[in-house]
């Protein structure tokens, strides 16, 4: 494949060859040191140090000059990962050699197991160009397996050690022994990176091998019969709160789509409960959950995949009559929710104190925006930290009169329409609980605003979709008697407008949600306690 | 507020609001004297005599802009600063 690109294939065919030889020369120099195999090491390296300059050289001129395809792409950045894990492993093999000069005698580490070690790595690295070319799935994964098998025999050799060590016998050829050992540890970490830049050409994604065994369990669990080569991994969707998402496609026949999601085991396995939940209140407003894994700390869950577009994506690109319709579906959904799930009993909200949760990952992108008292002749101002804390005031006098079962992250790309089927989905669930439902109404109107588009008629259809929601939750409000509704509004979107400043770079319009969260905190802690029921919330804030 | 004697202030207001602060400075120049303080930093204009008074008013569209400027120099014998305030709205 790399042929076209000027003899880089065959650079990094002798780069492979270079770090074998290289690894057998560090086994031979261990069982038998010889000044000359110590010579033949070191200069082997300063070859192995040329060939990854070139090697890296060839790869970004090629970027520069060359029109690649999304495959040669992919080619190119997996053989570059390769390279630079290639010469980490030659590095590693010098020290190896330097490190046996500690010894008192070579032969002390004939009390440990590292032979099987060198041959698994030499064997592996072996491997490497023929999966490549291959484009050996199988082949890719046993590389990166290799990783878990030196991890292992690493372990076995430092509890050895460690023993020797507590009653303190040859401390100085133990330490020795342990620092060898731990290179060939870390040679399992480089051949894993190879193997993971491998997968990458295979599968056409960046995936990590737990990933991809979770990927793989996942479908199998969920009955696809066959490989994972018969999925295609469709627009990964990127990495969302620390979760990895992906869009897997069966290309069989009967093919059915689904969401592949991985991480953090506490918020994967609060969407699975939440997914189940929100299904059996209103089954098929939220994707079906396919198959669910655990794995140690993370985990993955297999759902299905909702076709239709965001509800944002309706805004930008439908004509008025289908956004329109798209608001009116979403409304009448929520109110159906809203309606079912209604519970009175008095719900204390913690709006403000998520403020001082998110407080120093705000002011770590906007520092400035932390304002100190101030006072203008006779006119005080007071300090963000002083509004605050009023506004905790307020929420602790004002809690909600009911719950609600809520989304809990009611961003407006996490509500899917679909034109064809007249319907709303909800996707995202991992916060969903009975709360207080102005906490969606808040983050679904902030979420509108901030839509990064400045184009006049953009705008007006925000502010039209903003208005219209408001229009609705006021209504439920006044027919619920919730009388407090604009008071907590107005700490909810004040809350949500400061905090969504840490996404925004645009210092003028971070600058604006800041000014806008700061105004609606002022209004609200000026009111006497008298005054503040009759607190109306300032809907023109969101004109921009 | 900075350590060179600059006070700034930015921030989003209705009609009533805005009021207050410019009857805020009304009054301080009435008495001949606007405290402007920050963070525990102060700066004290002392408005008097003959001083640049401009208005400027933008309007685009939607978008409007006036801004009031007044600027002026101390009298010799008081400390030789220049004091400006400029509300924008």
């Amino acid at each position: 494949m790399l042929k076209s690109i000027d003899g880089l294939d065959e650079n990094f065919r002798f780069l492979i060859m270079e770090v074998q030889n290289q690894i057998k020369a560090t086994y031979e120099f261990v069982l038998a040191p010889t000044p000359s195999t110590y010579d033949k090491i070191f200069s082997k390296d300063d070859y192995i140090d040329n060939l990854k300059n070139v090697i890296e050289n060839k790869c970004f001129m090629t970027l520069n000059q060359t029109k690649l395809n999304p495959e040669q792409m992919k080619y190119l950045r997996a053989v570059h990962v390769i390279t630079i894990n290639l010469e980490r492993i030659g590095d590693y093999c010098v020290n190896i050699a330097k490190q046996m000069g500690y010894l008192t005698t070579p032969r002390f580490l004939e009390n440990f197991d590292y032979k099987d070690s060198f041959l698994k790595i030499h064997a592996t690295i072996n491997e490497i160009l023929p999966v490549l070319q291959k484009a050996n799935l199988s082949g890719a994964l046993s590389i990166c397996r290799m990783e878990d098998e030196l991890d292992g025999m690493y372990k076995e050799n430092f509890d050895k050690i460690m023993i020797h060590l507590r009653i303190g016998r040859n401390v100085e050829d133990h330490i020795t022994s342990l620092f060898i050992i731990r290179y060939l540890e870390r040679i399992g970490d480089s051949l894993l990176n190879i193997g993971e830049a491998l997968l990458f050409v295979i599968i056409g994604e960046r995936i990590k091998i737990q990933q991809f065994q979770a990927l793989q369990r996942n479908l199998s669990k969920s009955g696809l019969q066959g490989d994972v080569t018969d999925v295609d991994f469709l627009g990964i969707w990127g990495s969302r709160s620390g979760c990895r998402i992906a869009r897997v496609e069966e290309k069989s026949p009967q093919a059915r789509n689904s969401i592949f999601k991985e991480g953090n085991l506490r918020k994967i396995r609060q969407e699975k409960i939440n997914l189940e939940c929100w299904n059996e209140i209103f089954p098929g407003l939220v994707p079906k959950v396919f198959s669910y894994q655990e794995e140690g700390d993370n985990a993955s869950l297999l759902t299905e995949f909702l076709s239709g577009c965001t509800l944002d994506e309706a805004i930008f690109n439908a004509d008025g009559e289908i956004l329109e319709n798209a608001l009116f579906i979403f409304e009448q959904t929520v109110q159906h929710i809203w309606e079912q799930t209604l519970s009175r009993h008095d719900m204390p909200t913690n709006m403000m104190r998520q403020v001082g949760d998110r407080m120093s990952s705000i002011l770590q992108v906007h520092p400035e925006f932390m304002r100190p008292a101030m006072g203008m002749g006779s006119v005080t101002i007071p300090s963000l930290g002083e509004l605050i804390k009023q506004c905790m005031d307020i929420e602790a006098r004002y809690p909600a009169p009911f719950s609600v079962f809520i989304h809990g992250d009611f961003n407006i790309n996490n509500i899917i329409y679909s034109h064809q089927e007249q319907k709303v989905y909800f996707i995202d669930l991992h916060r969903s609980q009975h709360a207080d439902y102005v906490q969606d109404v808040s983050v679904f109107l902030v979420s509108n605003f901030r839509l990064p588009v400045l184009e006049q008629e953009a705008r007006e259809r925000i502010t039209r979709t903003i208005m219209s929601f408001y229009a609705f939750a006021k209504a439920f409000a006044v027919e619920n008697r919730d009388e407090s509704f604009d008071i907590r509004l107005g700490l909810g979107v004040a809350r949500s407008l400061y905090t969504s400043t840490r996404f925004e770079l645009n210092r003028s319009f971070a600058q604006s949600m800041y000014n806008r969260s700061l105004f609606l905190m002022e209004r609200l802690a000026e009111q006497s306690p008298q005054d503040l029921t009759n607190f109306t919330f300032p809907l023109e804030i969101f004109n921009y | 507020m900075s350590q060179d004697g600059k006070f700034e202030f930015e921030s989003v207001q209705d009609c009533l609001t805005i009021q207050k602060y410019l009857e805020a400075l009304q009054e301080g120049f009435l008495q001949g004297r606007i405290v402007l303080n920050s963070d525990g930093s102060e700066i004290c204009l002392n408005p008097g005599g003959f001083m640049k008074f401009e208005v400027s008013v933008k309007k685009k569209g939607a978008e409007n802009k006036l801004v009031i400027k007044v600027s002026w120099k101390d009298k010799r014998d008081e400390p030789p600063a220049t004091g400006e305030i400029s509300i924008t709205s």
